[in-house]
């Protein structure tokens, strides 16, 4: 459904110095500085899978986006979706996709949010009935039948969302290309958009590429996931292997009733990470050690609280920033 | 004919949704009519006041000159209507990203970036210029094939004004920033707005061939004044198939550099 292969998008900005100074020799003499945002990516995604596309900011996911839609010119590589060359920018192939970016808008603001689908229906030509079908269906499930016919603006921006959601869906597309749906919006609105995509991606089978900084969305949608650290693709692979890239050891976390001693020999080899007044510390402890461990520390410290897991992909994906080289090239 | 009725079920969209946010606010929607009445009235009155102190401008009478600007106003009544907003819209969106969407729609993209912005306060003073070139018209003695022709032309003559103005907003895609694009663009506007025989010699030959807006008014009125003058409205359809395709071939350029901003 996408394959990509050796795809590299260059980018060209200029730096420029502060100040009139600055100004006025930047106007004279450029100082360019070429920047590689997608470096040598292969990758294939098949009908039906929902993937995570993972990494910090800067790490070149929106432009891989934003190449998968033809939104913009790859500058080398081999790139085909559902069968067409994304910039090759054919209606066919326009008409069976759709982009959500949480950060921009595509509906009309100082309109209803209907009026604007109702241009959507005829871009699409989606017939009249089922198109009223569809709305009714998705303002159903989204529970926001009683805002169509309020003036975008005046949206919260949880529902302004769902409504963005809506717009991308009307048409039904083949895939859907969600950059950051959730950013921004408190956790009650991020989770029912997660549980709308969830039911929406399991209904109808669609293949949903998804970019986010909260883990929590990968974690529950996507079935696998592709980290992207400067351009180039570091891992690929379920969300199970994502999640056991540190090892298996367990995350442990103990609450206490009073702050207790830092220095202790025990915290040491755990890689422990306390609150500020230290009373709550989270550790790693590896199955072996564990129930010799937790026993110590019950028996040592005034503990009122704790719980064991397995290492939050927040964890995971922080010590992956941290240290890239944890995650050789190539590795899947 | 499938797609003409698509451009057509869309436009309708358009244009009802700008209907639905110009109403949403009726201060600015007054504004709008009242400055498109100032600048009709005072381009009559510029060109009367001219005649009040001299017979005739070149070979034309006060009725043939004042038909000439009733004719560009038309135009520009079309096009004030129908697309002076998308020029300033597509500047903004190559700087923000907001382009990214229309870029997805499956349509030209080209209609929804310079035709989804209609101004709905400027179709109500329709009579207006229309009410003039008829007025004017008669009294400048057009012939009854002359009035037939008269509505063809103004749309012939528009989509060479637009075309001229499209292809200069392709500039944009290098240039972003999109002030001085728009203001060449007004300027270039102004200058097509008097008959080409006002202008000496080589600035006509240079506004004529090689970016031709004395010919956007000219041309037609002059054809319908007599029809032995056909020369320039020949002129005036092959200009508008060479910026046909000069816009495609710029778009495809375009496009290529097109960055979108990041999100």
């Amino acid at each position: 459904m996408i394959v990509c292969e050796q795809l590299t998008k260059n980018f060209r900005n200029y730096e420029m110095d502060p100040g009139v100074l600055g100004a006025l020799k930047s106007f004279f003499h450029r100082r360019y500085r070429d920047i590689v945002a997608v470096d040598d990516f292969s990758l294939s995604i098949e009908r039906g899978e929902f993937v995570g596309l993972l990494g910090p900011n800067g790490a070149g996911k929106t432009t891989l986006m934003k190449m998968f839609t033809g939104v913009v010119a790859p500058s080398a590589g081999r790139l085909e979706v559902l069968g067409f060359e994304p910039f090759d920018r054919s209606i066919a192939f326009r008409k069976r996709i759709s982009l959500v970016m949480g950060q921009k808008s595509q509906l009309w603001w100082d309109i209803p949010a209907r009026t604007s689908f109702e241009l959507l229906r005829r871009y699409y030509e989606v017939e009249s009935s089922i198109f009223e079908q569809r709305l009714k269906h998705l303002s159903e499930l989204l529970e926001v039948e009683h805002l169509l016919n309020i003036h975008v603006r005046k949206l919260s921006l949880g529902e302004r969302m769902k409504m963005e959601l809506m717009a991308s869906l009307l048409h039904e597309p083949d895939i859907i290309f969600l950059d950051e749906p959730t950013i921004g919006l408190d956790l009650v609105a991020q989770r029912n958009i997660r549980a709308f995509l969830r039911d929406y991606q399991r209904e109808h089978g669609t293949t949903i590429i998804l970019t986010s900084h909260y883990m929590a969305d990968v974690h529950e949608l996507c079935e696998r996931v592709v980290l992207i650290l400067q351009g180039q693709k570091r891992f690929d692979g379920t969300i199970e292997d994502f999640e056991n890239l540190l090892g298996t050891d367990k995350f442990v976390s103990v609450e206490f009733k009073e702050p207790v001693d830092v220095t202790d020999s025990i915290w040491r080899p755990l890689q422990p990470k306390w609150n500020s007044d230290r009373t709550e510390v989270k550790l790693l402890v590896s199955d072996d050690e564990m129930r010799r461990t937790v026993s110590e520390i019950l028996q040592t410290f005034p503990v009122v609280d704790f719980h064991t897991g397995k290492i939050p992909i927040e964890h995971v994906m922080e010590t992956l920033l941290a240290r890239p080289e944890l995650v050789p090239l190539g590795k899947e | 004919m499938r797609v003409l009725k698509k451009y057509l079920h869309v436009y309708q969209a358009y244009f009802a949704m700008n209907l639905a946010q110009a109403s949403s606010f009726r201060m600015h929607f007054v504004l709008v009519i009242l400055v498109d009445i100032f600048f009709y009235a005072s381009s009559l009155l510029s060109v009367s006041f001219i005649y009040d102190h001299v017979d005739t401008i070149g070979p034309w009478t006060r009725e043939e000159f004042l038909f000439f600007v009733s004719f560009m106003l038309a135009i520009d009544h079309l096009h004030m209507m129908l697309v002076a907003h998308g020029y300033w819209e597509f500047s903004r969106e190559l700087r923000t990203g907001d382009l990214d969407f229309k870029l997805l729609k499956p349509i030209g993209t080209l209609f929804p970036i310079f035709f989804d912005r209609v101004r709905p306060g400027s179709a109500l003073l329709i009579f207006v210029p229309w009410g003039c070139l008829i007025y004017f018209g008669v009294q400048a003695g057009l012939s009854p094939l002359s009035w037939v022709l008269l509505p063809f032309l103004v749309v012939v003559a528009f989509t060479l004004a637009v075309s001229i103005q499209i292809l200069i907003a392709m500039v944009m895609f290098w240039t972003i920033e999109s002030i001085g694009i728009n203001f060449l663009r007004m300027q270039l506007q102004s200058l097509s707005r008097w008959p080409d025989f006002v202008y000496l010699y080589f600035f006509r030959k240079f506004f004529t061939f090689f970016i031709p807006v004395l010919i956007v008014g000219s041309a037609p009125v002059k054809f319908l004044f007599d029809y032995s003058v056909w020369q320039p409205l020949a002129l005036v359809c092959a200009m508008i198939l060479l910026f046909f395709w000069l816009i495609r071939v710029f778009w495809r350029i375009g496009l290529r550099r097109y960055e979108s901003a990041s999100s």
